[in-house]
């Protein structure tokens, strides 16, 4: 996730509406050497807002490299039903779906990958574990290809 | 329906005992009416004869007269026999008659006359027949030419017709009475037939309507019955629902609690990190403090720092293990949802080998712990296999567990089949629970005895909502320190159908 792979840095977009877990898991992010800049989101409504445009199609997300920090449990809707919205935009399909979430239920992490989710994460109670969760996650960002715009 | 069906069940009885009544009324009016047609048939025959014996006498008396006008005419003896048998044969008759009217007063008197005149009749008649034989013919002639005997025979004559004229009278009365009680007795004949005839009428009508109600009644009870069974399925369906409703709540209760002692955990740990770069702070600056000040106030800095920081370490240390309680018990209701809303796959288990794969698990700490366990022969049950295991793991978990100091642990498993259940036993010598505690002890998060053993009191509460979902019942015997004997008792066939919910 350096410029090596794109002109522009990868843009996170964090969907998580407890602010303390928002806080832990930038901070962790940080420690894990990760500078990329960080967009949060506090409800799914704004959320969507921001990745589809205002037109709604997705199209002025089309050329931006994004890596989209996804919790299940937000106040105004499913965070499975922003992964679907995504997954099923032409414009958006590409862009990786890291769900963190503290649901460890087999069918709904089954429903995510089956909806395209590329990572499914369960936030532990433990807060090494969580730590530990989230510096591997950095460590991961720094590998990942995200598609380059065309 | 009750209010329909009462009349008739109580007319039905009223009205065939009416019926039956009227029926032993027309009897006994019939003998009755019986017996006086045959009272009138016999005065009517007695009347008759009165009638006829009365122109009996007549005739004798005639017969006399002309047999001595024929001796007294003719001087010939042989008229004379007929004479002699004519009077006793009239007063023969008479007394006969006497017999015959003896109920009619009437008569009597008249008969009494009759006898008088008849008396004279004859003692005139007697008069000229002796003269005659004495030879004075003249004489007896004169007397028969007073005329006298004749009045007496006209008398007779005109008493008797006119008793034979009253008979008649009488005998007609009778005949009509006769004929009067002849015709009651075929009405009330009659009656009793129709009387017959309505109540046969009355008790086909009254068991076909008994037929008909109870037909409709039969079908009430089926659509009664059919209604129940409804009735069941709704309360099923709305029990299903509601524990599905709990089984939801407690997910999302227990997971939207987890949500914030992440943040408790993280934070406390920040903290925890802080903490170190302060201390490491407030170090430095008390040692440039000592630089400055005496030794003495640094040293006394310096204890009171370190006292500072074991109370921060306490404080954190109390949070973080109350974090991880609370995270284990969150867990653990967690896990009682999920296990809530599994779906059973009933089929045959084998016991034996099930409780034999069990204790294997478990004999690296039943040896450990000196423990022998013993497995009788146990009955196979068409149950959930994986609910069995998590029960008998449970209890055999529950019963290494619980063991009392200074005796060694011996644990026995054994079952037995009764009809359509099967019952299995858990039984060990170890500590026991009090008999206050014996419902205690399987609800969720309650524990009893000694707390000290590692454990969350969700053992027993999950052992027990699974026997319940596979249709069977928990027990419980046990004193306290001489060991427990946990029975559960299941279906021996899968009756799960109403249990298997999502």
């Amino acid at each position: 996730m350096n410029s090596r792979m794109s002109e522009q840095p990868v843009q996170i977009v964090m969907i998580e509406d407890d602010e303390g877990h928002a806080r832990l898991i930038e901070k962790n992010i940080r420690r894990a050497g990760v500078t990329n800049p960080v967009t949060p989101f506090g409800n799914g409504t704004d959320a969507l807002k921001f990745l589809f445009g205002p037109d709604g199609t997705g199209i002025a997300n089309k050329n931006k490299p994004l890596l989209v920090l996804l919790d299940l449990n937000l106040p105004d809707m499913t965070g499975v039903d922003i992964l679907n919205k995504i997954k099923t935009n032409d414009h958006l399909k590409r862009v990786p779906v890291v769900v963190l979430t503290t649901t460890d239920d087999a069918v709904e992490i089954q429903r995510c990958y089956d909806l395209g989710c590329n990572v499914y994460i369960t936030k532990p109670v433990n807060y090494d574990s969580f730590a530990n969760a989230i510096r591997q996650l950095g460590l991961f960002f720094s590998v990942i290809q995200v598609p380059s715009p065309t | 329906m009750a209010a329909k069906r009462t009349p008739v069940v109580s007319l039905q009885p009223l009205l065939l005992g009416l019926g039956f009544a009227l029926l032993v009324v027309i009897s006994a009016a019939t003998v009755y009416l019986v017996d006086r047609a045959a009272d009138d048939l016999q005065r009517l025959t007695q009347t008759l004869r009165v009638e006829d014996q009365l122109s009996n006498v007549l005739l004798d008396v005639r017969r006399a007269e002309s047999s001595q006008r024929g001796y007294l005419f003719t001087n010939n003896q042989d008229y004379l026999k007929e004479f002699y048998e004519a009077e006793p044969q009239a007063r023969q008759l008479l007394a006969e008659l006497r017999a015959l009217t003896k109920d009619n007063p009437a008569r009597q008197a008249m008969l009494d006359e009759a006898t008088k005149l008849i008396d004279a009749k004859f003692k005139e008649m007697s008069a000229t027949v002796v003269l005659s034989q004495q030879g004075r013919r003249d004489e007896a002639r004169n007397l028969v030419l007073t005329g006298a005997g004749r009045t007496i025979a006209d008398q007779l004559r005109k008493m008797i017709d006119g008793a034979i004229s009253d008979e008649a009278h009488l005998a007609a009365t009778r005949r009509d009475q006769s004929r009067q009680t002849n015709r009651m007795l075929l009405y009330v004949t009659l009656a009793g037939a129709a009387v017959i005839v309505i109540i046969g009428i009355l008790s086909i009508v009254l068991v076909q309507r008994n037929m008909r109600e109870r037909e409709a009644t039969q079908k009430e009870i089926e659509s009664t019955n059919a209604n129940l069974e409804r009735i069941v399925e709704y309360r099923t369906a709305d029990l299903t629902e509601a524990n599905e409703e709990i089984q939801r709540f407690a997910y999302i209760v227990s997971h939207d609690l987890r949500s914030p002692l992440v943040n408790i955990m993280g934070f406390t740990s920040e903290l925890e990190a802080l903490r170190k770069d302060i201390f490491e702070q407030i170090g430095k600056l008390s040692a440039q403090i000592a630089a400055l000040d005496a030794q003495a106030a640094a040293a006394t800095a310096e204890g009171q720092i370190d006292q500072l920081g074991e109370e921060f370490d306490e404080a954190i240390r109390f949070i973080k293990t109350s974090i991880s309680n609370m995270d284990r018990l969150i867990n653990a209701v967690l896990r009682l949802s999920r296990e809530g809303r599994r779906q059973f796959e009933p089929q045959q288990v084998d016991m034996d080998g099930l409780l034999r794969g069990i204790v294997e698990t478990v004999t690296h700490r039943a040896v450990e712990l000196g423990a022998r366990i013993d497995i009788g022969h146990l009955p196979d049950v068409e149950s959930d296999r994986l609910a069995m295991e998590q029960i008998f793991a449970n209890l055999v978990d529950n019963a290494l567990k619980y063991g009392r100091t200074g005796e060694p642990l011996h644990i026995e498993i054994s079952g037995r089949a009764t009809g359509a259940q099967v019952v299995y036993d858990v039984k060990d010598n170890g500590r026991g629970i009090a008999p206050a505690d014996h419902a205690r002890v399987f609800e969720l998060f309650r524990r009893s005895g000694a707390q000290d053993r590692p454990g969350e009191g969700i053992g027993l509460a999950h052992v027990r909502a699974l026997v319940r979902r596979l249709g069977g019942t928990m027990g419980l015997a046990s004193q306290l320190g001489q060991g427990s004997t946990f029975t559960v008792t299941l279906p021996r066939r899968w009756t799960g159908g109403n249990w298997r919910m999502g």
